[in-house]
């Protein structure tokens, strides 16, 4: 790897939010306003989103939440970042049973009925339960996968998973 | 050796205090308000049949009455974060307001950082320093599942950290975690003097570079979950030229103020303002706080 390429990947660069908030309006219609009072930075492959304010000039890890990953195309909404700005979707959601729900949470893939899917584009989706966002699930070809991170499904063995988290969104 | 027996002095109710440590803690949580609202977290407990009582001290706290409360859905979708009673002492004593500039000095896994950035309402900023990579992950996943957005984490030697100032400055020390036993039981047999004089040394370290990033007038906490006056007044008496102490109360939780006579020697009579907490006064597990006031 060469030392430009590593330069990039360790460093937060600034982003701007309309640059962000026109992605997430094109797939899910959420009005651009929801995005102001964040500020939005770039770091590898990864966008990260924190409340407004004087970031002091320090050493960070993390600014904020991981709302989105750009490794492959199409560009996938963190599940965190969904239950935050997912709620004001308009295109691009789903809403499960109670059954379907428990299955979704438990990581696994759902096949849907043709009325649910009315209206729905392949790739990720806003999942809903009685009005709260669930998280990120992925719908192709007649079947909602779920992207549920390991480590907040509700089969969880109760071994901690977090570190394998940071990986997987 | 019997490490407890040295508290024998300084403990009131010194039967009860060792009769409790071999009972278990129950579980607890706290209510996160940036994702949910009080009375529907409560409704949704009620309709999965989970027990609850709320704390006298705090109506964000509950008492579980569930054997592993980490797989309930409240808490997978960051509803509520499972979180000792105590532990949600510290985030009220700093009482930090939105819009403020907040250190927490040593931050994993997150429970105290999330809590105030759920005073904050999510506007403005918390560093939450963490030295460790390997804390870092349960820090981070915890924001991320409480719908933090205004923490952003560093990875500095807490005694190093570059720069402020900051409003208020949380510094939630590691220590030897006596106050842990009915947790996780076997941290008492690791306990002794001298471990506590080696993290007496980080932590007066952590306070001393706390005070010096805290605005003049900026508030420092210092938390430990130990009983060990050399983790906790020692070690709060060497900030006394910087800062001054207020005392700390909350009703409905009933403290006992810090000790000025240990070991035979007479320490400050302000540090009478720190609180100590003991598992068989409030049946929970063991605490220490101060609240000093930068100069």
């Amino acid at each position: 790897m060469s030392p430009g390429s590593s330069r990039i990947r360790n460093v937060f660069e600034p982003m701007e939010r309309e640059e962000v908030a026109k992605l997430w309006n094109e797939r899910f219609s959420i009005p651009v306003e929801v995005f102001s009072g964040f500020l939005f930075f770039r770091k590898a492959r990864s966008v990260w989103a924190i409340s407004e304010s004087d970031l002091p000039r320090l050493s960070y890890e993390s600014l904020g939440m991981r709302i989105m990953s750009l490794k492959d195309r199409p560009w996938k909404p963190t599940t965190s970042a969904l239950q935050i700005f997912g709620k004001h979707a308009a295109r691009n959601l789903i809403h499960l049973d109670e059954h379907e729900a428990t299955l979704f949470l438990q990581g696994e893939s759902i096949p849907l009925t043709m009325k649910i899917q009315s209206g729905l584009e392949s790739g990720y989706v806003v999942v809903f339960y009685r009005g709260e966002v669930l998280g990120c699930g992925l719908y192709s070809h007649g079947k909602l996968i779920s992207q549920i991170p390991k480590s907040r499904r509700m089969a969880d063995t109760g071994e901690r998973v977090d570190i394998d988290d940071i990986g997987c969104l | 050796m019997d490490p407890l027996e040295r508290y024998r002095e300084i403990v009131p109710d010194y039967s009860g205090f060792r009769a409790i440590q071999s009972l278990p803690l129950y579980s607890s949580g706290r209510i996160n308000l940036l994702k949910i609202e009080r009375a529907s977290l409560l409704e949704s407990l009620k309709a999965h049949e989970v027990g609850y009582k709320i704390f006298d001290w705090y109506p964000l706290g509950l008492k579980l009455d569930i054997e592993s409360p980490g797989k309930l859905m409240e808490n997978l979708l960051g509803y509520l974060h499972i979180q000792e009673e105590l532990s949600m002492v510290p985030p009220l004593i700093l009482d930090p307001q939105p819009g403020e500039r907040i250190l927490d000095l040593c931050a994993s896994p997150g429970s105290k950082t999330s809590q105030i950035s759920q005073m904050m309402q999510n506007k403005g900023l918390v560093i939450a320093n963490e030295p460790s990579l390997a804390r870092v992950a349960p820090l981070r996943s915890n924001c991320e599942r409480l719908g933090v957005m205004n923490v952003a984490i560093t990875r500095y030697d807490g005694r190093r950290f570059p720069h402020g100032p900051f409003d208020r400055i949380l510094v939630d020390a590691p220590c030897s975690s006596e106050g842990r036993e009915r947790r996780g039981p076997g941290v008492l047999a690791r306990s002794s003097i001298n471990r506590s004089l080696d993290l007496q040394k980080l932590q007066i370290g952590l306070l001393k570079n706390a005070l010096r990033l805290a605005k003049p007038g900026g508030v420092v906490v210092y938390s430990t979950c130990t009983y060990a006056p050399e983790e906790n007044e020692l070690v709060v008496e060497t900030a006394l030229s910087e800062a001054r102490l207020e005392k700390i109360s909350i009703p409905g939780l009933k403290e006992c103020p810090g000790i000025t006579v240990w070991s035979g020697r007479q320490m400050d009579e302000s540090l009478r303002r720190c609180a100590r907490y003991y598992p068989h006064i409030n049946d929970t597990g063991g605490f220490f706080v101060a609240r000093l006031i930068k100069n």
